[in-house]
């Protein structure tokens, strides 16, 4: 195995992994966090997101007044985010990359009506507030998002998968 | 400024006079013979339709198609209208005169031929969609304002749901973009500050936002200087062909940059404010200029006391001290818009446009929240902050 299939390879099983931690996150602050549960709320009834990295596991997702639900792996997406490639995924999944950033230097493309996405960015800017260290979120935010949850907590919905 | 980029150039220019007689010869190197010209009744009243025609014939081009029936604020059923007539007609090429509304019409028709569809939803998103097959595609800008002649983005409201839908391909490149004096000189001072006003604020916003990058730097700086100094020739004395190419070459550099790095705030909350209370594209952007960039000032600083140069000159940029050129590029900005608004009634505050009441805050804040613009915005702005700047603008 070349060097460059070794670090894909690693590269894809970290945006798995991160990438189930981000949707669990993202499903306990839908109920703990009043500006993630209102976006969920508000989210266009029946209308799902997909997102997905080439090699690795993506995840579909809708919003509901209980929060955001995980939705079969096959469901497609009336909005897909496709990240163009694992390399550019791993950079916005390690906090590499924002997600403004990534949008910025082309690393993903999307499919749909980007209004449908726009609540769901959003709404992992302020994940990323949770999931990273504040003097590690500073660089990738443009502002810091006041945490209404201790990020403990999320650690551990993310870790028990609750 | 960020660390990857990429960038598409315009199609080819044809720009000066007597650049619409060479459009029969660009549409034969394209291999089409049988084009549908999309224009508006407006500009069929003014007689910008007969003369572009008119070349046409000149240079041979006798079987073509006609559509002067797009609305100003052109939609997704228009679109889908369009694209029926063209594969009744048996089209092969397509000529957009006129406005954003038309050229950006043009652009969903390309697009939903191209994809072999009938309905441009399906091609809603961005950087997503394959080439399909190729559609020639000419445009010809009676305004300097939108620069649709020369970026990858369509602005297509959908009626249904009151908002003014992105599509973003590099497949939406018209082939070629031909500016001829001929085309702006009838424009009515107001339209042309108002519309000029929003290539401005593309060179602006395409020089500050996060995409930002070297080359889209080059267009804009180029294009904010040329604008800057044709604009009011160009009000007062419409038929000053001299000021109206620069401004078209200003308008066509602004769109190649904001094409490549995107637009901002400005941007965003300018389109919730046409799709909810229909203020014109040009005359948001007036609005809010100054206060967006007082909002963004704090991270943004360096890069607007750069910006003095181009816009006010090196005299200017030389006299004043290096911790005080953000605060007089606004201060510049804030003034050229005052000189329009006495020429000729630019509005510069929402209640001047009699379109908005302030009970529409909320949802104009709301829908700018959802327009991608605000995502390379350098600065973050949350529901309170755009709320805050429509209050700044009311009065």
């Amino acid at each position: 195995m070349s060097h460059g299939s070794v670090k894909t390879c690693l590269q894809c099983a970290t945006c798995s992994l991160v990438s189930g931690c981000l949707l669990r996150a993202l499903k306990y602050l839908s109920r703990k966090d009043s500006r993630i549960r209102a976006e969920a709320k508000n989210w266009p009834q029946g209308k799902t997101l997909r997102l997905e990295v080439p090699g690795a596991a993506g995840f579909t997702i809708t919003g509901t007044k209980d929060g955001f639900q995980k939705l079969p792996k096959d469901t497609q997406g009336d909005v897909t985010i496709r990240f163009k490639s694992p390399a550019d995924a791993f950079k916005v999944f390690t906090g590499q990359l924002s997600v403004a950033g990534a949008y910025a230097q082309h690393k993903f493309v999307l499919r749909g009506d980007m209004g449908l996405a726009m609540p769901f960015v959003r709404c992992i800017d302020l994940v990323e507030g949770y999931l990273f260290p504040s003097f590690w979120a500073k660089r990738l935010l443009k502002r810091l998002p006041k945490k209404e949850v201790c990020a403990a907590r999320v650690y551990q919905a993310v870790l028990l998968g609750r | 400024m960020g660390a990857y980029y990429e960038f598409k150039l315009p199609g080819k220019i044809l720009s000066g006079a007597e650049a619409l007689e060479h459009i029969p010869h660009e549409l034969n190197t394209l291999g089409a013979h049988r084009p549908l010209l999309l224009s508006d009744q407006g500009l069929e009243k003014v007689g910008s339709v007969k003369i572009l025609l008119g070349a046409l014939a000149q240079g041979g081009m006798t079987s073509v198609e006609t559509f002067c029936q797009v609305p100003p604020d052109s939609s997704v059923q228009v679109v889908n209208q369009v694209a029926a007539l063209y594969r009744q007609l048996g089209c092969d090429a397509l000529i957009a005169l006129g406005g954003g509304s038309v050229i950006d019409t043009a652009k969903g028709v390309g697009m939903v031929l191209a994809q072999a569809g009938h309905d441009l939803l399906e091609s809603a998103g961005c950087e997503v969609l394959p080439r399909g097959e190729h559609v020639p595609f000419v445009a010809v800008p009676t305004t300097a304002g939108t620069g649709s002649e020369a970026t990858i983005v369509s602005v297509i409201a959908n009626h249904e749901t009151k908002v003014k839908m992105e599509f973003i391909s590099y497949h939406l490149l018209p082939d070629v973009a031909v500016l001829d004096p001929r085309m702006t000189e009838t424009l009515p001072p107001r339209i042309t500050a108002s519309t000029g006003f929003d290539a401005l604020v593309h060179a602006i916003e395409a020089a500050t936002c996060l995409q930002r990058n070297p080359v889209s730097d080059a267009f804009a700086e180029k294009a904010m200087g040329q604008i800057v100094r044709a604009l009011p020739v160009a009000v007062r004395e419409g038929k000053n062909r001299k000021a109206r190419m620069v401004m078209a070459n200003g308008s066509l550099l602004a769109g190649a940059a904001f094409s490549n790095s995107m637009v901002g705030l400005v941007h965003a909350i300018g389109h919730a404010l046409g799709g909810v209370c229909r203020v014109a594209h040009g005359d948001a952007m007036t609005i809010l200029l100054p206060a967006v960039m007082k909002y963004n000032l704090p991270v943004c600083r360096d890069r607007y006391g750069e910006l003095l140069l181009h816009l006010a000159g090196p005299e200017v940029y030389a006299q004043t001290p290096a911790d005080q050129r953000a605060e007089k590029t606004i201060e510049f900005l804030t003034k050229l818009r005052r000189e329009l608004a006495d020429l000729c009634g630019l509005p510069t505050c929402l209640q001047d446009t009699g379109k908005v009441n302030r009970s529409d805050f909320d949802a104009v804040a709301k829908k700018a929240l959802n327009d991608g613009a605000i995502v390379v915005n350098p600065a973050q702005a949350d529901y309170p902050d755009i709320i805050a700047i429509l209050e700044e603008v009311w009065s």
